[in-house]
């Protein structure tokens, strides 16, 4: 009897056990094996806006995918993913391009994706009283015409072979219209998408916290929720992620990658950036309109030497005009390595004044070691027997500075780098050496001006096979290598550091990074 | 009293005018363009012009300061040109932060500082008063960086105490407040010795000794109170600090108040929120010099405000 009735228990309490795991089990709807409730990723700013058409930090574009999706994902490799559209067609002149919207698509308070949001979307994109810093990357759009529900047509100024990769920027994700009428501009703080995310919470100066989005089309992300900590100092972050109060930790200090990488539990994911880093050399005023000038300040920097002592090599000597990372990069036949004694028989030939100092720039704080870097060159070149002088600046003061056109400006050599937004040559070998560009109307502060380069890079845009404009892009790379705008000096490195139990993080060589389908172990 | 309440208060007005004034046109002097920071390095000639007319850039200088000031009589200090949110907004989100930091590292200060420097009063020149001078002179010395980072790596790192920062708890609090107690701490003990020292000297401290009293009694009952003016007028000044000064202690640990705020804001050239958050500190600073005169009357009966 005893026995039977401690039989009884055991099995009454093996039932309600059961039943309660499962009632537990299904009352969590979406949870499953490798579910990850929470990660969290310490960053150095807040953000700004999370209006996706008025951003221009990377960081933030990258928070904006999450919350938005883009019309094509661009993978590290630069293949294009399809996204909020489904396909793209061309016609044969390149001025209509056709947009395909992926079906069944919903924002996340439940708006259905069409193609009135997204006339909308590149009406408001066009629209010249919207604050859209980055306008310029779809200047050569015309208008938007709706075709049917799920279809646009797009009117181009001009054809422009690489607009497919362009459109994978945040620049053009759509906004739900609900939320732009609910908030007028103050949509930038209630960002409302059709991506992975949602905006759950966002506490000025401390935190940024997305969501699942429970309506998103595609395949759910396997993080329920990511926190974004705002901590301003390096080091700061770095502790918080060997202590393990956080799982990411964006853009360490250069100087400790090395001690992070032989943790055993912080995995350190540095890929090459598109950004260069650079010396402008004024090619229109100065001593440094002569090329062999030009090459000669080339030979005489050791860029080598700077990545390895300057850098701890979260870099990477340039060795052709553009970064590695994107389309239409070669490596240049020739390189300019470190050779002061070819500097000097250059200069000599050139009639080089050696009695004129020359004066160079530099910001303090924007780029890696920026100040450090043009100190070296600005050491290499005294080596040579060339006076430079070496000012600093702040960002504001530096970037005004760089607009001025050629009557007033007071550049001769400046530091200055220069990071395409997607993986393809144009926007650096357009957006740099082009004639077009020249301040006041662009950065190209080097006032490169040549006539057949230029010819080259607009038939580049026209040239809708990639072998063909791959090599025309190769061709004036070759060109603008020989005539060294620049100092070529290196490609940097977007480094993220993060737990070694994550698995499957996705970084880009844009500086973004998308935790969505992470597994952790 | 009230009467004299009611004109500082008044006084704080034209203060604050000062200030603003000061303020608006050193801003529009310093180089560079917060339309061309804000519209990043690749925008075009036209999306910036327009940027500098939707911020009002684009006006004379006097115009907007007009318009500034008919704004803040309504109590608006704009908006930030950076994060376009009312700058009162942005300011509201951080202010609470960076005065529940000031408080406790004030308090921090105070507990260790005024006992400090009553012990080295009471011995000068023993090897306590030596020690004290010493620890005063590391304290005031060290880099809050440094100091910061050292308390980091010892608690966070190979204790695991304590947070590295950020906020939340109490724990998150210890850290950032004893980094910033450490620089006041070393001012109160100094002053709170001086003054200490001085009025040990006097005859009624004499009289006292002779009447027999407890040396614990007539040093905190007769001489710590006459010695208190001093000690509260830099407890007042250091807090007045500690509102405004705690920039590098809110970045090494991530501490989400104004100084932050500020520095990226100058960055940024984001002229409405400079002016705010400089306008708020204006305001503070003279809210706590009042507070302090208030104290003094309370403190010592000889001082009356009529």
């Amino acid at each position: 009897m005893r026995k039977n009735g401690r039989f009884r228990f055991f099995r009454q309490f093996f039932t309600i056990a059961v039943t309660a795991a499962m009632l537990v089990f299904l009352s969590v709807p979406g949870t499953f094996a490798g579910q990850i409730k929470e990660l969290k990723i310490a960053i150095g700013v807040d953000a700004d806006t999370l209006n996706p058409q008025e951003q221009t930090t990377t960081l933030f574009q990258n928070i904006c995918d999450l919350i938005f999706d883009g019309m094509y994902f661009q993978d590290p490799q630069g293949k294009l993913h399809p996204r909020l559209l489904e396909k793209h067609t061309i016609s044969d002149d390149g001025l209509t391009w056709t947009l395909h919207i992926r079906k069944g698509v919903k924002f996340s308070d439940g708006l259905p994706l069409n193609a009135d949001v997204i006339k909308q979307t590149w009406d408001r994109v066009l629209n010249p009283k919207l604050r859209v810093p980055l306008r310029f990357a779809i200047s050569m759009v015309k208008g938007c015409e709706k075709v049917d529900d799920h279809t646009v047509k797009l009117n181009m100024k001009y054809p422009f072979a690489p607009f497919d990769a362009t459109i994978s920027m945040a620049l053009v994700s759509p906004i739900s219209p609900a939320a732009i009428e609910k908030y007028g501009d103050d949509v930038r703080q209630h960002p409302v998408g059709a991506g992975p995310y949602k905006l759950k919470e966002w506490v000025k100066g401390d935190r940024i916290v997305l969501a699942r989005n429970e309506n998103y089309w595609g395949k759910a992300p396997t993080v329920d929720q990511l926190t974004f900590k705002i901590v301003p100092e390096a080091t700061t972050r770095e502790a918080m992620l060997r202590t393990g109060q956080i799982d990411v930790c964006y853009k360490p200090l250069p100087s400790n990658v090395a001690s992070l990488k032989k943790l055993s539990n912080v995995t350190v994911d540095m890929p090459l950036d598109t950004r260069t880093i650079f010396m402008g050399l004024n090619c229109l005023k100065g001593a440094t309109t002569n090329k062999k000038v030009r090459q000669a300040f080339n030979y005489a920097i050791d860029k080598k030497a700077i990545v390895n002592r300057i850098l701890f090599n979260t870099a990477q000597p340039m060795d052709g005009p553009v970064s590695p990372k994107v389309f239409g990069y070669a490596k240049m036949d020739y390189q300019y390595d470190y050779n002061p004694e070819k500097a000097k028989q250059l200069l000599k030939e050139a009639k080089f004044d050696f009695s004129k100092t020359i004066n160079m720039r530099t910001p303090n704080g924007r780029y890696l070691f920026d100040k450090q870097v043009a100190e070296v060159v600005q050491a290499q070149l005294q080596a040579i027997g060339v006076k430079v002088e070496l000012r600093t600046y702040d960002w504001p003061t530096y970037v005004a500075g760089l607009l001025k056109p050629i009557e007033e400006t007071e550049l001769e050599v400046f530091l200055l780098g220069w990071g395409p937004l997607f993986l393809d040559a144009d926007m650096a070998l357009y957006g740099q050496f082009t004639s077009e560009v020249n301040p006041p109307k662009g950065l190209g502060s080097s006032f490169y001006t040549n006539a057949a380069y230029d010819e080259i890079m607009k038939e580049s845009r026209k040239a809708q096979d990639p072998n063909k404009r791959f090599d025309l892009l190769k061709e004036a790379s070759s060109i603008i290598w020989e005539d060294c705008p620049w100092i070529w000096l290196h490609v940097e490195k977007f480094v993220l550091a993060y737990s070694s139990n994550i698995k499957g993080m996705v970084v880009t060589p844009t500086e973004k990074f998308y935790p969505n389908h992470i597994t952790m172990e | 009293m009230i009467n004299f309440l009611l004109k500082r208060l008044l006084s704080i007005i034209p203060v604050l005018l000062g200030i603003s004034l000061l303020l608006f046109f050193m801003l529009r002097m310093l180089p560079g363009d917060p339309a061309q920071v804000l519209a990043g390095q690749m925008a075009s000639p036209e999306d910036i012009e327009m940027i500098r007319t939707q911020l009002g850039l684009d006006q004379p200088v006097y115009i907007q300061y007009a318009a500034f000031l008919k704004r803040l009589v309504h109590l608006d200090l704009g908006r930030s040109a950076r994060t376009q949110n009312p700058v009162t907004q942005e300011i509201w989100a951080r202010l609470p932060n960076t005065i529940l930091l000031a408080l406790c590292a004030i308090t921090l200060a105070c507990a260790f500082g005024i006992p400090a420097g009553i012990i080295a009063a009471v011995r000068p020149y023993s090897w306590v008063d030596y020690l004290v001078t010493l620890a005063s002179l590391i304290g005031i010395s060290m880099p809050v960086f440094w100091l910061g980072i050292m308390m980091m790596i010892l608690f966070s790192m190979t204790l695991n105490w304590l947070p590295a920062g950020g906020i939340g708890t109490w724990k998150h609090l210890i850290m950032p407040s004893f980094t910033l107690a450490a620089f006041v701490v070393a001012f109160i003990a100094r002053m709170t010795r001086s003054s200490m020292l001085e009025v040990l000297s006097q005859d009624y401290v004499t009289t006292a000794r002779s009447k027999g009293l407890q040396e614990n009694l007539i040093i905190v009952k007769h001489a710590l109170k006459n010695a208190l003016i001093p000690i509260i007028t830099v407890v007042g000044l250091q807090f007045g600090m500690l509102l405004g000064g705690a920039v590098l202690t809110e970045t090494v640990f991530a501490w989400p108040g104004i100084g932050r705020l500020i520095v990226d804001s100058i960055l940024a050239r984001d002229y409405a929120m400079i002016q705010g958050t400089i306008l708020i500190f204006g305001l503070l600073y003279t809210l706590i010099n009042l507070l302090v005169d208030l104290i003094y009357a309370f403190v010592d009966p000889r001082i009356r405000y009529e």
